[in-house]
């Protein structure tokens, strides 16, 4: 039987192997994070690895959209696996209402004082921290639109009929881009001089013009891809972006010009949460003070996948001009996620009411 | 016929895989959606849902959007499908099987890149629009996406092959000898297709066309982009309440409104066919 040395040597291997991952998996905990799908070879070499290195961790992903992630999240419950959740702000608004998510402690994040004001508790409720900015500028084509673009009212001119996009209501940056358009056309009817009010969440002026708007779309889009095809296919001359487009649309390959109009951009915090399932508080913690620190904020920023919050980090100018940074961080306008989340379900009604004609 | 015990035991243990998987993931899911449509959270029952569907100018027009435009495609595909059913299956068995393999194709390519390819042909720079430009038939190039003729175009080449197939299995099983009866009897081409085939190959067109229609009115990738989203459908007003609104009642009253359509189609489908016959 010369078989048997070697099926002894396997044996042997084997238990060895199941005792060495048993003391290995002892050792090392799992942080279960829910993000987007996006960037995640970037994400791996600025974030995850070296985390997972400092805190003798292994970082599981659990990658979709906020949508879907939301319902798992919902879908589980208690019994959800998920232990930090990355959401945009309207949809960590959700999670928060409905009790999926547990407050951060401050005293735990060392970083959480260089950010800017308006990402270190963007819902007011301790419910997360924002940990990158993106904003709603608009972009045009300036070889084919005389006058160019200054104003979210453009949106309306009879020149540009035909060729406008806008995001879909039911969208992130939907109701962004209505409350834009309602603030231009406020401060088109003051009189000169007369400084422009707080931000109408009613929006009523858009609302109002919003059948004048609608015939001046082509279509709406769901997603930035679509608006990059149609930019491309030359269907779209003038939209509301989201500044984490911008690379793909300069891709495009027409004259683009890209403008922070007079009324301002809207901006919106991507934010990182500590679920109300997870019983690795300490390490969720850990994790997000970790992506708010300089250097972190400061490598993505480099690598262009996320504008940075952390106030102490400086870029280069050609960095800062491709994402929301700098002077644009002056004008921009962050929305009240609770305002416009509780007019959500009204606004999609009288959206498609008016769409579907 | 007189079946023996082996035979039942045996056709039960061949059908009961399948059985079992209908039931698992698909009967007991359709219970629980039709039971969300009607059961609220804080419990009780309520039609209210469906009320409020009802009662929605909007929901009226996507529905009957959605129901015109199913319609629509369905006797399209039905009209190009029959001629080409008739032809494949009088064809040699080599021929037929390749011709078959390019019928199929569109099923094998991915949803997406095919709508995107309408997108590039029926574009302001696409492939017709150049083509009027060049010809000099237009001034400026038409737009032909993000209309309702978009979606039709872009659904009749995504079902087509889903109405061709059964089609072409039923006109199989139609003997020549009973086509050359009716010739020789005095009908015309015209008349042998229409008293002899259509009837003889109604269950393939009752399949077909089912197929077809719950595919149209079900569709979401397609509509969505060809359509644009200012061109809602029941799919994209599905999708509005259930991962925009997380209004799960909503959403699943919305989606057994759609079962509950393409069911009373495939029934009117063999009603007719029964009275036909």
């Amino acid at each position: 039987m010369r078989s048997q040395p070697f099926v002894m040597l396997l044996l042997a291997v084997l238990v060895l192997g199941l005792l060495g991952s048993t003391a290995v998996a002892q050792d090392t905990q799992t942080l279960t994070v829910s993000i987007w799908g996006f960037n995640l070879d970037v994400l791996e070499e600025n974030v995850f690895a070296p985390f997972e290195e400092m805190h003798n961790v292994d970082i599981v992903l659990d990658t979709g959209n906020n949508s879907d992630r939301l319902a798992r999240l919902q879908a589980e419950g208690e019994n959800s696996d998920i232990d930090v959740v990355h959401f945009a702000t309207q949809f960590t608004h959700i999670a928060s209402q409905e009790d999926l998510l547990q407050p951060f402690n401050p005293d735990m994040l060392e970083n959480l004082d260089e950010l800017y004001d308006w990402a270190q508790d963007p819902l007011g409720n301790g419910a997360g921290v924002g940990y990158t900015v993106n904003s709603l500028s608009l972009i045009y084509r300036s070889d084919l639109i005389e006058g160019g673009i200054t104003s979210w009212a453009d949106l309306l001119r009879d020149d540009v009929a035909g060729f406008v996009s806008i995001p879909e209501m039911s969208t992130t940056f939907g109701p962004a881009a209505l409350i834009m358009v309602d603030r231009a056309l406020a401060m088109q009817a003051m009189d000169e001089g007369e400084e422009p009010g707080e931000i109408n969440y009613d929006a009523d002026l858009a609302w109002e013009a919003l059948p004048q708007l609608a015939d001046n779309l082509v279509t709406t889009y769901i997603r930035s891809s679509e608006l990059t095809t149609l930019v491309q296919e030359e269907e779209v001359w003038v939209a509301p972006y989201a500044s984490f487009a911008i690379g793909n649309l300069i891709n495009a390959g027409h004259d683009l010009s890209t403008v922070v109009p007079e009324e301002g951009v809207v901006g919106q915090t991507n934010m990182i949460s500590i679920t109300a399932a997870t019983d690795q508080v300490e390490l969720a913690h850990a994790y997000i003070d970790w992506f708010i620190s300089h250097d972190i904020q400061e490598a993505e920023a480099l690598d262009l996948i996320d504008s940075p919050v952390n106030a102490t980090v400086e870029l280069p100018e050609e960095i800062c001009a491709l994402l929301t940074c700098g002077e644009m961080l002056d004008t921009m306008i962050v929305l009240d996620q609770a305002e416009v989340s509780d007019r959500l379900e009204d606004w999609l009604e009288r959206w498609n009411e008016i769409m579907v004609r | 016929m007189i079946r023996r015990p082996n035979q039942t035991r045996t056709i039960i243990l061949l059908v009961c895989p399948a059985l079992i998987f209908v039931l698992v993931f698909f009967v007991l899911p359709l219970i629980f959606l039709l039971s969300q449509s009607v059961l609220p959270e804080d419990g009780g029952f309520t039609l209210s849902g469906y009320l409020e569907f009802f009662q929605s100018r909007v929901s009226w027009i996507v529905y009957l959007r959605t129901l015109k435009l199913g319609l629509i495609v369905t006797g399209i595909c039905v009209v190009m499908a029959y001629p080409a059913a008739f032809v494949l299956a009088r064809m040699p068995p080599r021929r037929r099987s390749f011709l078959v393999s390019l019928v199929i194709l569109p099923l094998m390519t991915n949803a997406v890149a095919r709508t995107f390819a309408w997108l590039i042909i029926l574009g302001r720079r696409g492939m017709i629009n150049q083509t009027l430009l060049s010809l000099e038939l237009v001034e400026n190039p038409v737009r032909f996406i993000f209309t309702e003729t978009a979606i039709v175009l872009g659904l009749t080449q995504l079902f087509l092959p889903l109405m061709v197939l059964p089609l072409v299995s039923a006109m199989e099983n139609i003997p020549d000898d009973v086509l050359e009866a009716a010739r020789s009897l005095g009908a015309n081409r015209l008349t042998t297709f229409l008293r002899i085939v259509v009837p003889l190959s109604s269950d393939g067109l009752v399949l077909g066309a089912t197929l077809v229609f719950t595919g149209s009115v079900t569709a979401f990738v397609t509509p969505a982009i060809l359509g644009g989203s200012r061109l809602l459908l029941m799919s994209t007003l599905l999708r509005q309440k259930a991962v925009i609104l997380f209004d799960q009642q909503a959403a699943a009253v919305v989606a057994v409104v759609m079962i509950l359509t393409t069911l009373a189609v495939n029934l009117l489908l063999r009603v007719g066919r029964v009275q036909q016959g």
